[in-house]
């Protein structure tokens, strides 16, 4: 089946009703390897989208606030889902102007003061993962198409980087190894924990050797190396079992564009949180990449945020915001079509999107006022909510992160540049 | 953080820059006793509330770790003569001359505080770093054919630079990364098992096969092909050998092409973008290695290759150019359409035969006769023209391979794995081994031995080698000041560790003296072996990664595009910096030189009509004062332009932080900045000019703006313009529509204002009135620090602290004329590059 790009994205911007494919999703049964065994609650999942230029605000934030806002001209493909999520104006991370910034977008804190702070500049899923992510077989996984956003970084305050292939992620997520396969990987997985010991041995004396500036790097190597050796362990354990099933081709007949492989990728990871191989995932849409398979779009992304408020590249810049955010409702219809295997409701009910960036507005250079949007996960969603404060200022962004943490049952009150906790009560 | 710590120097615009301002204050002898300064400066920085957050009490009694940053800040906007400014005081130049003098005797007086030291932490290698050092320690050419470095994480940079040891981090992806890489190199370089027999492949014509470069489509075979040969009629397109797809095994194979370039100039240059002076060329490909030969017109040539090749290369044929994207939107297949005009232009018959015979016969079109579908067998652009190949391989002088037998001796057992092991550790750990170090790998090798056998075993043992962290760190550790020397200076000019007769004449002491390193540095320019930094320092330093980040936008600005001018623009600025290299050329003449080296695609931007036209870089002198040396070249023009306009603050940031040595802090997060409007009749400069209007951004943009006024004459991609033409966007989808008529009325331009007043009250009237500015003393002086500071950059991973030893390089570089090598050596020998 050919499908024109138009006729996508018509379809998915929320004025056909899809038919519910509740049984033919359902038909994929979880596997057994990634399933809770105990019948315990079913598991909260976290999916974060990101991009690093923001949104353009007049079509971003909707004019009136409350529950019964009305929706903004960017945000229309959720109008569906109105009572699902929620959108948060005047949040940031109180970064100064300019490029660059938007990478503190998930922890408030940029690399170079990161050694200010206790968990450096790990960001928000990390630590969402070394919560939740340990009893999976890959604790997050993270995509992009062509390079990403610079917005995941572990607790050493290094950028982890994301899949840019789609064929590579499937394989990752879902390509089975045959029996020789596994047996070479195995070997190669024993292989290399035996060079770590043989190498971590000789580090010790590099250590003792090092001088005192030299030692914060050398422990971040030394931190790696046993790092490693207990990833390799765990994937030993995983090695022979079998992931599930999943087949993305449709998606790839035909012309490959931006739109399908974009189509791809959340279905991998909503049939990866479907079938618990992972419950943390990230998405970026990045600047470089080249959006013209959208409608409408002839310029770079970048150069459509720097757009002089000509009118014309305004309309470019929203068709690729309204883009990223009719992918979102793609997923989101997605998952809230799944019941919750073992569970209440929908998957929609059991999965917190954070939706946004660390940018406020490209055009501009603000790193204020960033778009935020938080959908799904059982939350009592308040529409559009303005989180200034009595003197009217901005809220820090780690309010609302304290929330999505303790929503995880992680028992904090505070992260980086928090001063509080955003009240969001979910059922 | 080191690298961030003279952020906060031009502005002192916020609290949170000045975590130690409280400590400050409190030093019991503060500035009063600096008479000068307080003289000159105590009107504006004293008191409640100082100008710029900057009090005079900061900078202490002296310099000490807490106040170097503002004495540094204050030489650097006293030098500049941006302090004290004209406006608020009578002060004479020769009075600022004064101060900075005092200024910088203070610095220097403080160069050797007892308990500091000029070490720098370890870094981890970039990428560039460890495919070099594996390669040299493992003596072999390349890491391979069979792209062993793909999987590895790409670097961070930092403001440019590729060598920031705080952007270079580490992490348990990187080191597993990187053991996948080591494996993957060693496996095709030592081989184990049967030696495979050689065989010849016979590529005939039916054999060359054209594939597309997005391997992502599986499409029918695009090859376009002769009786006797294939033709690149399509540059996108490559041609691979369909009896040898990939190699079988490991070895030499010697490899004969024969090819000829064919229609060089059939169609105007005006059509197809490449230029008559410009031969037709052939790349061939073996996985990332590549090499590239001119073709002669009409006359066959024999390529002679001998390569070693990986296991599984692919042998690919591609035709390197930047042309044939002239029409439509780019497309090469809207090029075809010239054979149309052509056609109907010279041979009215075979027009009326295509017109009446085969038109009529096609699907679509039919009513277009120029649309390019129905021209595609008649294209006669310039290409390359291939007849066929042989292939011979794998092939080895003896068994095991030279290479192999090198590395690990005639007969290799695991009882001699130490043996084995000491050379290639101490070659990739850049020092001796230390008694029992290696034991770990020997018992890694005999735990392998059984499972593995001896030559599998041992390159256990090498990956581990070069996975420690002693081949993946620079100078991890204490070690000898002779072998972390050997290492700075290597890695500093060719990215790679040092051979073992570097790491003894340095040991023996010959090069402990400033000629000696400066007969070293010479040496490697001379060479060839200085060619990394060559084209990797001006990468960094100029930061010409970003040229792309923001294009000229393409409906406006097609030639940037269709021609790929931004890679010219890049090979400018890199044959400037090496003309300035082998002719020795005084620092301050990079800046302000009249001259640079243009081919006819930069000629088409910079409005020159007398270059040659072909793709070669010359020397070309100006006469109009306004471009040539780093100031007028399109790469900064370019990269610091948004796509439709120009903005003097982003090329003002550019120059100050790159060429002044001065980082402006970025405005503050709460400022509500204008966003421009293209719409509205007004220049940047009166935008601007109301902007300035409000006191918080004033105190630092009366600072920076006269830097970047200057430049508005040039546009987005760097050509020189009158005045300023009023960007119309054409309407949704006009752009792509291919060859439809553009019908804008040419809207009124607006005059451009490109004057502009620094604060020492020195005005300009445009480029040629600026550019004589960067010519006084204390600017070319400025320039010069801000390049010592740039080099020790790059060389360290991370920027200079002590302004003391920086001036030191500096009066070091004066006493030749601040000649470019000498400064170099300057650098080199300073006790900041040498960390004793």
């Amino acid at each position: 089946m050919a499908v024109s790009r138009r006729s996508i994205l018509q379809g998915l911007g929320g004025a056909l009703a899809l038919p519910a494919f509740d049984s033919t999703t359902r038909a994929a049964e979880p596997q057994s390897s990634g399933t809770r065994t105990d019948g315990s609650r079913p598991p909260l999942r976290f999916l974060v989208v990101g991009n690093p230029l923001g949104m353009h605000p007049p079509n971003f934030f909707p004019n009136d606030f409350g529950k019964n806002y009305t929706i903004s001209k960017t945000l229309k493909p959720l109008e569906w889902a109105k009572d699902r999520f929620t959108i948060f104006s005047h949040t940031d991370h109180g970064m100064k102007s300019g490029h660059g910034r938007e990478l503190s977008f998930l922890s408030g804190v940029l690399p170079e003061t990161a050694h200010a702070f206790a968990e450096k500049n790990m960001s928000l899923d990390q630590i969402v993962a070394k919560h939740i992510g340990g009893d999976v077989r890959y604790p997050s996984i993270h995509a992009s198409l062509q390079t990403g956003i610079r917005m995941v970084w572990n607790a050493n305050g290094v950028e982890l980087k994301p899949f840019t292939d789609p064929q590579k992620l499937f394989d990752h997520l879902f390509l089975n190894l045959t029996h020789k396969e596994k047996q070479i990987q195995r070997q190669v997985i024993e292989r290399n924990g035996s060079i770590l010991d043989a190498v971590g041995e000789q580090f010790a004396g590099v250590r003792t050797n090092a001088g005192a500036e030299d030692r914060a790097r050398l422990d971040q190597f030394g931190t790696s190396i046993r790092e490693l050796e207990s990833r390799l362990r765990v994937r030993e354990n995983w090695v022979g079992r079998d992931k599930p099933n999943y087949d993305i081709s449709q998606h790839f007949e035909g012309e490959v564009t931006l739109i399908n492989r974009y189509n791809a990728i959340f279905d991998m990871v909503a049939y990866a949180f479907q079938t618990d191989i992972t419950r943390v995932a990230t998405v970026a849409f990045p600047n470089e990449l080249g959006y013209t398979d959208v409608n409408g779009v002839n310029r770079g992304y970048h150069a459509c945020t720097h757009n002089g408020k000509d009118e014309q590249i305004v309309s470019e810049l929203v068709a690729i915001e309204t883009f990223q955010i009719t992918q979102l409702s793609r997923f989101m219809k997605k998952l809230d079509e799944i019941h919750e295997p073992g569970g209440e409701g929908s998957m929609l009910d059991h999965t917190v999107i954070l939706f946004g960036s660390g940018m406020g507005y490209g055009g501009t250079h603000s790193n204020r006022n960033l778009p935020i949007l938080v959908a799904g996960g059982g939350f009592k969603h308040l529409g559009h909510v303005d989180t200034r404060n009595a003197s009217g200022n901005n809220m820090p962004l780690c309010n609302l992160y304290v929330t999505l943490m303790q929503r995880f049952g992680i028992e904090r009150d505070r992260f980086n540049l928090s001063t509080g906790a955003f009240d969001l009560n979910h059922a | 953080m080191r690298s961030t710590t003279k952020k906060v120097a031009l502005a002192f615009a916020t609290i949170i820059a000045f975590p130690t301002y409280n400590n400050v204050f409190a030093a019991d002898e503060p500035a009063a006793n600096h008479a000068i300064l307080r003289q000159h400066c105590a009107k504006c920085h004293t008191g409640e509330d100082p100008e710029g957050d900057f009090h005079l009490d900061m900078l202490g009694s002296g310099v000490s770790e807490e106040t170097r940053e503002f004495w540094q800040a204050s030489m650097d906007y006293v030098s500049l003569g941006d302090m004290p400014p004209s406006d608020d005081s009578d002060v004479t130049d020769d009075e600022r001359l004064e101060i900075a003098n005092y200024i910088r005797n203070i610095l220097l007086a403080q160069v050797h505080p007892a308990n500091q030291t000029h070490r720098n932490p370890t870094r981890r290698l970039n990428n560039r770093e460890f495919a070099n050092s594996i390669c040299d320690a493992l003596e072999i050419e390349d890491p391979g054919t069979h792209f062993p470095l793909g999987n590895l994480l790409g670097d961070t940079l930092h403001d440019g630079f590729d060598t920031n040891g705080d952007a270079l981090g580490i992490s348990e992806y990187h080191i597993e990364q990187y053991i996948e890489s080591i494996r993957k190199i060693i496996d095709a370089t030592v081989l184990s098992g049967e030696r495979t027999p050689t065989e010849r492949y016979q590529v005939d014509v039916d054999s060359l096969k054209m594939t597309s470069l997005n391997q992502n489509t599986q499409r029918r075979d695009l090859t376009l092909r002769n009786a006797d040969s294939v033709d690149f009629k399509d540059p996108r397109l490559r041609i691979y050998f369909d009896n040898l797809q990939a190699v079988p095994a490991t070895g030499y194979y010697r490899i004969k092409i024969r090819a000829t370039g064919i229609d060089r100039g059939y169609y105007d240059a005006e059509e197809t973008g490449i230029y008559d002076g410009d031969p037709i060329r052939l790349a061939v490909h073996f996985g990332d290695r590549v090499r590239t030969y001119d073709l002669p017109d009409n006359e066959t040539r024999e390529i002679i290759l001998n390569e070693w090749l990986a296991k599984g290369t692919r042998i690919e044929l591609s035709y390197p150019t930047d042309g044939l994207r002239q029409r439509g939107n780019g497309n090469f297949k809207f090029q075809q359409a010239i054979a149309h005009d052509h056609i109907k232009q010279h041979d009215p018959e075979l027009y009326q035969e295509v017109l009446t015979e085969v038109i009529p016969k096609s699907k679509y079109r039919k009513n277009l006769p120029n649309h390019w579908s129905h021209w595609v067998n008649y294209w006669r652009g310039p290409r390359p023209r291939v007849y066929g190949a042989e292939i011979e391989g794998p092939i080895y002088q003896s068994w095991p391979p030279k290479r192999q037998v090198d590395l690990l001796g005639h007969s290799p057992s695991v009882a001699n794995t130490e043996t084995i092991l000491k050379p290639i550790a101490e070659r990739a750990w850049r020092r001796d081994v230390r008694e029992g170090e290696l034991d770990p790998f020997v018992r890694l090798v005999k735990i392998r031995q059984q499972e593995l056998g001896d030559v599998e075993a041992i390159k256990e043992g090498i990956v581990a080698v070069f996975a420690s962290p002693s081949f993946l760190m620079i100078n991890p550790e204490e070690g000898s000041a002779a072998d972390r020397f050997a290492s700075k200076l290597t890695y500093f000019f060719a990215s790679t560790l040092p051979s073992k007769r570097v790491r003894s004449s340095i040991a023996a002491g010959m090069l402990d003296d400033y000629d000696a390193v400066r007969e070293v540095v010479k040496g490697y320019f001379e060479s060839g072996k200085g060619d990394e930094f060559l084209d990797e320092f001006p990468q960094a330093w100029l930061q010409l990664d970003r040229i792309n980040f923001m294009a000229p936008d393409p409906d406006h600005y097609p030639h940037y595009h269709r021609k790929s001018v931004s890679d010219d623009m890049i090979a400018e600025a890199k044959q400037f910096f090496r003309h300035a290299i082998e002719t020795n050329m005084p620092v301050p003449e990079m800046l302000t030189a009249n001259y640079s080296f243009l081919n006819a695609d930069l000629a088409k931007v910079y409005g020159v009509d007398d270059a040659p036209d072909d793709s070669v870089l010359r020397k070309y002198i100006f006469n109009d004062n306004r471009r040539g040396g780093l100031l007028g070249m399109g790469s900064f023009l370019t990269l610091t332009a948004d796509s439709l306009g120009t903005s003097p603050i982003h090329r003002a940031v550019y120059v100050l932080e790159n060429f002044m040595g001065i980082t402006p802090a970025p405005p503050p997060g709460d400022i509500e900045i204008q966003e421009p409007d293209v719409r509205q009749a007004k220049t940047i400069k009166e935008i601007l000019n109301a902007h300035i209007a409000q006191e918080t951004c004033a105190s630092c943009h009366r600072s920076i703006d006269p830097y970047g006024y200057a430049f508005e004459n040039f546009d987005p991609q760097g050509g020189w313009r009158d005045e300023y033409v009023a960007m119309v966007v054409p309407e949704l989808g006009e752009a792509k529509v291919k060859g439809k008529k553009k019908n804008r009325a040419k809207p009124k331009g607006l005059p451009i204002d490109a004057s502009a007043q620094f604060r020492n009250g020195k005005s300009y009237q445009d480029i040629v009135g600026f550019r004589k500015l960067m010519q006084t003393k204390a600017n070319q002086e400025q320039f010069v620090r801000c390049f010592i500071e740039k080099l020790l950059t790059y060389a360290n991973g991370t920027e200079p602290e002590d302004a003391g030893q920086v001036e030191k390089i500096l009066a070091k570089s004066a006493e030749d004329d601040y000649r470019i090598v000498d400064t170099i050596a300057a650098v080199i020998d300073s006790p900041l590059f040498r960390e004793p």
